[in-house]
């Protein structure tokens, strides 16, 4: 019985407590509005910054995640390091996880169709290209293993060059020149969209045979492997990392004391598992080279890292407005401390009617949270709104809900930081000072 | 037992940097009960001592005992409970808080005894009926006279049933009806609930209200008169 009329007590008293401190806010309207003002406008920033940051990166990951993140790159830097056109077939033999490979060939040259000229990009591939990349046909088909090996003349359009050329009829079936051959056009790539898959959509792809005979040699510089997954192609990237640093080791022009490692290893088929007796080259024969002859990449670990990048720069866009928001909780100080020598003698009042300290702190501290909180409540509604507007000028935006607790957190804790020396400088005024005060 | 008790009790402080010794060992003790006025021209001390007495300042030196306890031990929260209980205050300038109406002033105390609802709305208003005020209950500071706000102020100093109340020039600010108003008020209270009430003033003819008349000078007691008139 005792215990409950303690805690009933306890609750008329911080009742009421509440009831002043939104008598406070509510005793200058203006002034708490204009306090709220500030808040708002720094919970607004993060959540606005940190929404286009934020939405600025997911533009990029999907940009990225058009090109395929199943998809390993593997590139000669190098033209001593190219590889043979075998070389696609020869690895998806030898590393388990890989599916298909195609050689790659990228040229520029020039194109005449009808009566128009210019340059155009041309990607040379085989019949599996489409499935690699993703890539589908809106008019026509794709060329046929048949035509990569009899180096026929035949040439698929990306989206954007056919409707260039075409002007919305299909060219299929029509008659192109490259480098003064004539080519058939076969087909036409569904619209990737621009800058989007190695802006495939503003390009020729033609049989890598034929681009070779463009190119006049035998080498590709590029192969393209697809594996089932992603996660497959981060094993994969690994597994054809190691083949390739042994590879190098022993490339023509670098002399390497066992060569009879070396040719058994490309030969035998399963020669990934089998990893121990084969003795690794020594580091101190592995040439220094600046930069790698051939590099490869999968897409994951690219967009991993530009992720991290646009990440960071949310975060600190998020901490620039931050600092919008710490000039919102020092305008919550200032207007307490003015609040605090207004009603410093209903303060001593309320001390001789029989307020403790903790009672004064508590209104006052509990003043600063009710501002903060509309605050960030106004704010939050702002950011999003804002947001909005942005995106209807044509930008990615998102809210993100990281934004949105750092906001709060930031601004409720500023709240009450910086209510804390306002409602300690209102409860310790001598009951006796504050009276003599009008 | 006297209700309150101050031996040797002085208060020096800071006016800018001049050293004021507003009380020079004043002892003094009060019965339960009693109506005490205090006189004394201004600067003799006569403030500084009703402050202390109501625990709102604590003294240099010297001690303190109110109903047994003394003052010089307790914290603050104690201090507050002891304010709250035991001392009503009445002041010159009425100091009722200004976003609350009558009724919600004489409830303030009640608030911090944690009496709840309805019981602390019927207290406050019998409060108010009974210095008159029935049919202002509602009304906000801007829209009472000032004895009508003092009469608010000393039904907010009773409502709790406290032992003491403290008047600090009491009608210092009001005419001389309200004043008249005022005292019958105070007299009826420590006739009818037995109240102890200690008021400061510098009017003769309040001061004679009481049955007893402490004149200060210079922070001491100069000498002590009881009032024949009642």
């Amino acid at each position: 019985m005792f215990k409950q009329s303690l805690i009933k007590a306890f609750l008329v008293r911080f009742c009421f407590t509440a009831k002043m401190a939104a008598n406070g806010i509510l005793s200058n309207v203006l002034r708490s509005a204009l306090t709220v003002l500030g808040v708002a406008i720094g919970v607004a920033s993060v959540v606005g910054l940190m929404g286009i940051g934020e939405g600025a990166r997911l533009n990029v990951m999907e940009q990225f995640e058009s090109l395929g993140t199943n998809v390993i790159a593997i590139k000669a830097h190098d033209e001593n390091y190219e590889f043979q056109p075998d070389k696609a077939g020869e690895l998806v033999q030898r590393v388990e996880s890989l599916e298909m490979a195609t050689p790659v060939v990228s040229t520029d040259t020039t194109m005449r169709w009808r009566r128009t000229t210019g340059e155009v990009y041309v990607l040379g591939v085989n019949h599996q290209f489409p499935e690699i990349r993703d890539h589908e046909l809106i008019a026509g088909d794709f060329f046929t293993q048949l035509h990569v090996e009899q180096r026929s003349a035949v040439a698929v359009l990306g989206y954007s060059l056919a409707i260039n050329l075409a002007g919305g009829r299909s060219p299929v079936g029509q008659i192109i020149s490259l480098n003064g051959q004539s080519y058939r056009i076969l087909g036409v790539l569904e619209e990737k969209g621009a800058g989007n898959a190695n802006d495939i959509d503003n390009k020729v792809v033609i049989p890598y045979t034929t681009a070779q005979r463009i190119e006049e040699k035998r080498t590709v510089e590029e192969i393209w492997a697809k594996t089932a997954s992603s996660k497959d192609a981060e094993l994969a990237t690994v597994q054809l990392g190691r083949i390739f640093q042994r590879e190098i080791g022993s490339a023509p022009n670098v002399p390497l004391p066992s060569d009879g490692n070396e040719t058994v290893e490309v030969e035998g088929p399963d020669m990934v598992m089998v990893e121990k007796p084969v003795p690794e080259p020594d580091k101190a024969d592995i040439p220094t080279i600046s930069r790698d002859p051939i590099t490869v990449t999968n897409l994951n670990q690219l967009v991993d890292e530009i992720d991290q990048a646009n990440r960071i720069m949310t975060l600190l866009l998020g901490g620039i407005a931050t600092v919008a928001l710490l000039v919102g909780g020092l305008g919550i100080m200032n207007i307490m401390l003015v609040a605090v020598s207004e009603r410093t003698s209903e303060i001593g009042v309320r001390r001789a009617l029989g307020a403790r300290q903790t009672d004064l702190m508590t209104q006052f501290l509990l003043e600063a949270l009710y501002v903060s909180l509309i605050g960030v409540i106004c704010g939050i509604v702002l950011g999003i709104w804002g947001l909005n507007i942005f995106e209807n000028y044509g930008f990615q935006t998102a809210v993100s809900f990281d934004a949105i607790k750092i906001a709060v957190v930031v601004a409720l804790g500023s709240g009450l930081l910086f209510g804390v020396y306002p409602a300690i400088s209102a409860s310790s005024v001598p009951p006796v000072e504050a009276l003599r005060r009008q | 037992m006297a209700l309150l008790e101050l031996n040797d009790i002085h208060k020096n402080y800071l006016n800018g940097n001049v050293k004021v010794n507003a009380l020079k060992g004043v002892s003094l003790s009060i019965e339960d009960g009693s109506f005490v006025s205090i006189m004394g021209p201004s600067g003799s001390g006569k403030s500084t001592l009703l402050n202390i007495l109501g625990c709102l300042d604590t003294p240099s030196r010297g001690s303190y005992r109110i109903n047994d306890q003394n003052v010089e031990k307790l914290n603050d929260a104690a201090l507050s409970d002891l304010r709250n209980k035991f001392i009503g205050f009445v002041f010159q300038q009425f100091h009722l808080i200004s976003g609350l109406n009558a009724l919600e002033n004489v409830e303030l105390p009640l608030i911090y005894q944690g009496v709840t609802g309805k019981a602390r709305k019927e207290k406050a208003q019998a409060a108010l009926e009974a210095v008159g005020l029935g049919d202002r209950l509602y009304h906000r500071q801007s829209q009472l006279s000032g004895g009508e706000q003092q009469r608010v102020a000393i039904a907010r100093a009773f409502v709790k049933n406290p032992k003491l109340i403290l008047a600090d020039e009491p009608t210092g600010a009001l005419d001389s009806k309200a004043s008249e108003n005022i005292m019958s008020i105070f007299k009826n209270l420590n006739e009818e609930k037995k109240i102890t009430i200690i008021q400061v003033t510098h009017e003769k003819s309040i001061a004679e209200c009481g049955k007893i008349i402490y004149h200060l000078l210079d922070g001491e007691i100069n000498y002590i008169e009881e009032v024949q008139a009642h």
